[in-house]
């Protein structure tokens, strides 16, 4: 079921404002690794800012670059990290990263909490849902209670603790020194700070 | 009912949030941001998860 707009608008009006950047931040996280990017997208990425702290200069750098890389160069950098010929040069899915195999395990056991969270795909979509791209979705849905009320921080802790922090953020890490990297480089470096951020941050609730 | 420390708790997480990220926003990250996801949100076919009803019943709940 989705709910109306208008109970949405609600939620998004009472959520903590950490918590409306915190789903901001996995939006953008969502947005950058979720498909090739075409020129459009390049263009609303330029309106990225940030100030002097790391993730700040992360956010500022990626912005510069979406401004001065080619789209044609972008799409191939995409292309190149994460399809490749057979496969990229990272292979960005839980699975892969924590056993070797993509559908191994780790996507059984993501699937089996989506089903009791009441999380289901579009149709159409083909993909294995543990790609880094829909679990940053999923949390930014899980902190905005994209059509329900806000998910309690102990849930999201549950869930970023189980499908994102065993790897995550070695793969940020990885974008980060990968050879095809330009424009992706500081989406590595936003995504590795920012699950510094929320592992510091979860840890505190005990 | 929540006893002061687990307020003071909280607080402190919030607080550690807002420094954290912050630096993201102040400078309008984040108005900046909101273009990109409605894109992304407002299409039925472009993004790959929603949540139905039971999840109600689930928050409820709220275990692993």
């Amino acid at each position: 079921m989705s709910a109306n707009a208008g109970s949405l608008k609600q939620h998004e009006a009472t959520a903590a404002e950490e918590d409306l950047l915190r789903a901001g931040v996995y939006d953008v996280l969502a947005s950058v690794f979720r498909r090739e990017p075409d020129a459009g997208f390049l263009s609303d990425l330029q309106r990225l800012q940030g100030d002097d702290t790391p993730i700040g200069q992360a956010f500022a750098a990626l912005a510069a670059r979406a401004g001065s890389i080619d789209p044609t160069a972008a799409r191939h950098e995409y292309g190149d990290l994460f399809i490749g010929l057979g496969r990229g040069e990272l292979v960005p899915y839980g699975s892969y990263y924590l056993t070797g195999f993509l559908n191994e395990k780790p996507l059984a056991v993501l699937r089996d909490d989506m089903a009791r969270l009441g999380i289901v795909r579009q149709e159409g979509v083909a993909e294995p849902e543990d790609h880094i791209a829909s679990l940053c979705e999923m949390m930014a849905g899980l902190i905005r209670g994209r059509f329900l009320e806000p998910a309690p921080v102990k849930l999201q802790r549950a869930f970023f603790e189980r499908h994102l922090a065993p790897w995550a953020g070695h793969f940020f890490s990885d974008v980060e020194a990968a050879k095809s990297a330009d424009l992706y480089r500081p989406a590595g470096t936003i995504g590795r700070l920012f699950m510094e951020i929320e592992t510091a941050a979860f840890a505190m609730e005990e | 009912m929540k006893d002061r420390k687990d307020d003071q708790t909280v607080s402190a997480r919030r607080d550690f949030l807002k420094l954290s990220t912050l630096g993201v926003a102040a400078a309008g990250a984040a108005a900046a941001i909101a273009p990109v996801k409605p894109a992304e949100a407002a299409e039925p076919e472009g993004t790959g998860y929603r949540e139905t009803a039971h999840v109600r019943t689930y928050y409820e709940t709220a275990r692993f």
